[in-house]
C-alpha cells in the first residue's frame, strides 16, 4: 500500500519539534534522556530495515549483522586510546559496511522470498558466531570502547559525545537526516523504479531495468545505514557485543517495522517508540511482561493491518 | 580421531539428526500444506519438554507423561489453529512472522509463570537407563538408541500416512492445489486444523523425548527453532523427504564440527546452509 504523504508531514511536524524541545524540560532526568537516545538509534536501524523490507520487498532476517558490524568496525579501525574524528569514522564505517553489503548482497539477492529470509539469517548467524566464539573479539562479553570520538568540523565542534544531551541531539539529527534522505530517495527516479520492482518485478525487467542492480544498491544503502546505527549504539554505551547481531535483534526490528506500518519509513519511528514504550511500561508493571507484550502483538496483527501509520492515515482520512 | 570415537560421533550425529527431523518435519509440513511460517514451532518443543517434566513429577511414569503431553499438544494445536492461525491464510509471510513472534512471547511468559526460570531435568526412565558396550572401553546409552529408533519409527509412520492413507492423499492434494481440493467438496479448513495439530504434536513429542537428554531451560525453543529452519531450508521448504536428509546432514555436520573444528563449530551448519542455497537456491529437494 502507498502511504499518504500528508500524514507523514503531520507526523514530522509533531514528532521532531517535540523531540527537539524535550531536553529543555527533562534535561535533569539523565536516564530518560539516554533511554530516548537509544530508542532513536534503534528507530534509525528499524528505518533502514523498513526501507529494505517495505519498499524493496527484500525480507531479511539478518539485518542485525550490519548493526553489530558498525560497532565492531569502529573497534577494529580506531586506535584504542586516541580520540578520532566522528565524521571521518562515520564515513569509514559506512563505506566498509557498504563494501561488505555489496559482497553479501551479491550472493543473497540471487534468492528470493522465504529463501532470502533464510540465507540472510544464515549469514547473520555466521557473523554472530564468528564474533562470539573468537577470543580476539572478546567472545560473548564483547569489547569496550575507551575513548569516544571528537566531532569537530574544520576546527568547530558542536557536539561533545560524553555529554548525554549533546549525544541526544546528534542522534536526533541523524534520525531526521535519515528520514529526509529516504523521503528524497523514494521520490527520486531511483525510488520510483524500486517501487515498480516491488510492485511487479517481471514488468519492470521488461521495461529494460536491471532489477538486480537496483536491489543491490538498496541493500547496500540500507546496510550502511544499519551499520551507522550500530556505530551510534556503540558510542552511546561504550561497548560492542555479539548480541547486537543476534537474530532476535533482527526479529524485534522487524516487529517494530511491521507495527509502525511497513514501507511507510516514518512508521519505523512510531513502531520503535510504541514497542519500546510498551516494553518499558510492562516490564515495570509486571514480571510477566512478555505475556502482555505477546498478546498485544497478536492483537495488533489482527486489528491494525497496516500498522500504526496505516491506522493514523485511516483516522485522518475519515476526518477530512 | 580413532575408529571408536568416530563411531560414537557418528551415532551421536545420526541421533541428533533424527531428533531434528522430528521437529523440522512438523515445521515443513505446516509450511508445505498451509503456507504458514510458524516461528512459534520451537516453543512447542519447549512446551513438550516442560510438560514431560511436570507429568513425570506427578505421575512418576515417563511413558504416561509422554502420552499426556502429546494429547495436550494436540489440543494446543487445534485451539491455536482455530483461533489465531486461521486468520492468517490470506495474509503475507510478514504478518505470520509477527503473529508467531507474539505467540513465542506468550508461550515463554506462560512457561516462566507456570514452571519458573530455573533449569529442570527429567531422569532417564529406569527401563532404558542402561548402556550397551560398543567396544571394550566405550559404551552407548540405551535411551539415546531408543530415541533414534523412535524417531525412525515416527518417520516411517509419517511416510505411510502421507503416501498410503486418505488423509495423506488430502494433505498432498492440499499442498498442490487448495482451491481444487475445496471444489471437490473437502473441508480444507478441517484438514488444516489436523495438519497444524500434528505439527505441534511432533514438536512437543520431540521435546518430551529430548527432556531426559538435555536440561530443560527457558529459551530452549528459540535455539532449536533456528536449527530447524536450517534443516527445513536445506531440505527445501515443504519437503518431508528433504527435511529427513537435511536433518541427518545437519546433525552429522554439527556433531563432527564440534570435534574436528571446535573453534568454528557453531558456524558450521550456517556455512553449509549458505553454500547449499548458493548452489541450489530452493534447497535440495524442492518441488
Amino acid at each position: 500500500m502507498l502511504f499518504n504523504k500528508r500524514t507523514e508531514r503531520y507526523f514530522i511536524w509533531v514528532f521532531f519539534p517535540l523531540a527537539l524541545l524535550m531536553p529543555l524540560f527533562l534535561a535533569e532526568n539523565t536516564f530518560f534522556v539516554s533511554k530516548l537516545t537509544s530508542v532513536m538509534i534503534f528507530a534509525l536501524f528499524v528505518m533502514s530495515l523498513d526501507y529494505l523490507v517495505g519498499r524493496c520487498g527484500l525480507i531479511t532476517l539478518g539485518h542485525a549483522m550490519f548493526y553489530g558490524l558498525g560497532g565492531y568496525l569502529f573497534w577494529m579501525i580506531a586506535p584504542e586510546y586516541e580520540a578520532v574524528n566522528f565524521w571521518v569514522y562515520t564515513f569509514y564505517i559506512c563505506t566498509i559496511a557498504a563494501a561488505v553489503a555489496l559482497v553479501i548482497g551479491f550472493l543473497v539477492l540471487r534468492t528470493s522470498g522465504i529463501y532470502m529470509i533464510m540465507i540472510t539469517l544464515a549469514f547473520a548467524q555466521m557473523a554472530f558466531y564468528f564474533f562470539s566464539d573468537s577470543i580476539e573479539f572478546g567472545g560473548n562479553d564483547g569489547l569496550f570502547i575507551y575513548v569516544k570520538p571528537e566531532t569537530s568540523i574544520f576546527g568547530l565542534s558542536f557536539f561533545d559525545l560524553d555529554n548525554p544531551i549533546h549525544f541526544y541531539y546528534l542522534c536526533l539529527l541523524s534520525l531526521f537526516n535519515t528520514l529526509v534522505f529516504f523521503r528524497v530517495l523514494i521520490r527520486s527516479r531511483f525510488g520510483r523504479v524500486v517501487d515498480a520492482i516491488n510492485e511487479n518485478p517481471g514488468r519492470t525487467t521488461a521495461l529494460g531495468y536491471n532489477i538486480f542492480m537496483y536491489r543491490l544498491m538498496s541493500y547496500v544503502i540500507a546496510s550502511a545505514l544499519g551499520a551507522y546505527a550500530g556505530y551510534l549504539f556503540t558510542l552511546q554505551y561504550g561497548f560492542v557485543n555479539p548480541s547486537m547481531m543476534a537474530w532476535t535483534t533482527s526479529g524485534s526490528a522487524l516487529v517494530m517495522s511491521i507495527l509502525g506500518g511497513m514501507g511507510s519509513i516514518y512508521g519505523a519511528i512510531l513502531g520503535t517508540f510504541a514497542y519500546e514504550g510498551l516494553h518499558y511500561l510492562l516490564e515495570h508493571l509486571t514480571e510477566y511482561w512478555m505475556l502482555f507484550m505477546g498478546i498485544l502483538i497478536i492483537a495488533m496483527v489482527m486489528i491494525f493491518k497496516n500498522g500504526i501509520a496505516g491506522y493514523m492515515e485511516k483516522l485522518l482520512e475519515k476526518r477530512i | 580421531m580413532d575408529t571408536s570415537l568416530f563411531l560414537v560421533q557418528l551415532i551421536n550425529g545420526l541421533q541428533y539428526g533424527l531428533l531434528l527431523f522430528l521437529i523440522a518435519s512438523g515445521l515443513t509440513l505446516v509450511f508445505g500444506v498451509m503456507g504458514i511460517l510458524n516461528l512459534a514451532h520451537g516453543s512447542m518443543y519447549m512446551v513438550g519438554a516442560y510438560l514431560a517434566w511436570y507429568f513425570v513429577e506427578h505421575t512418576g511414569s515417563f511413558a504416561l507423561s509422554a502420552i499426556i503431553s502429546a494429547v495436550i499438544a494436540l489440543i494446543i494445536g487445534v485451539v491455536v489453529e482455530r483461533t489465531l492461525i486461521r486468520q492468517l491464510y490470506r495474509r503475507n509471510h510478514l504478518d505470520q512472522v509477527l503473529l508467531t513472534i507474539g505467540m513465542i512471547f506468550v508461550f515463554n511468559a506462560l512457561q516462566s509463570l507456570l514452571w519458573g526460570n530455573d533449569p529442570l531435568g527429567v531422569a532417564v526412565p529406569a527401563a532404558l537407563s542402561s548402556a550397551v558396550p560398543l567396544t571394550d572401553v566405550l559404551e552407548y546409552p540405551v535411551y539415546r538408541i531408543f530415541v533414534a529408533l523412535l524417531c525412525i519409527a515416527i518417520a516411517v509412520v509419517m511416510y505411510f500416512m502421507i503416501n498410503k492413507t486418505r488423509l495423506g492423499m488430502l494433505i498432498r492434494a492440499g499442498e498442490s492445489n487448495r482451491e481444487m481440493v475445496e471444489c471437490l467438496g473437502i473441508d480444507i479448513r478441517q484438514l488444516y486444523t489436523i495438519v497444524f495439530a500434528i505439527g505441534v504434536m511432533l514438536a512437543a513429542v520431540a521435546g518430551v523425548v529430548a527432556a531426559p537428554m538435555s536440561s530443560i531451560v527457558p529459551g530452549m525453543g528459540e535455539h532449536i527453532l533456528i536449527t530447524c529452519f536450517v534443516v527445513v531450508v536445506i531440505g527445501g521448504m515443504g519437503s518431508i523427504k528433504g527435511a529427513f536428509v537435511a536433518a541427518l546432514l545437519v546433525g552429522l555436520v554439527d556433531t563432527f564440527a564440534s570435534v574436528l573444528v571446535p573453534q568454528m563449530s557453531s558456524m558450521m551448519i550456517y556455512i553449509v546452509m549458505a553454500f547449499i542455497l548458493l548452489i541450489k537456491p530452493q534447497g535440495l529437494f524442492s518441488s
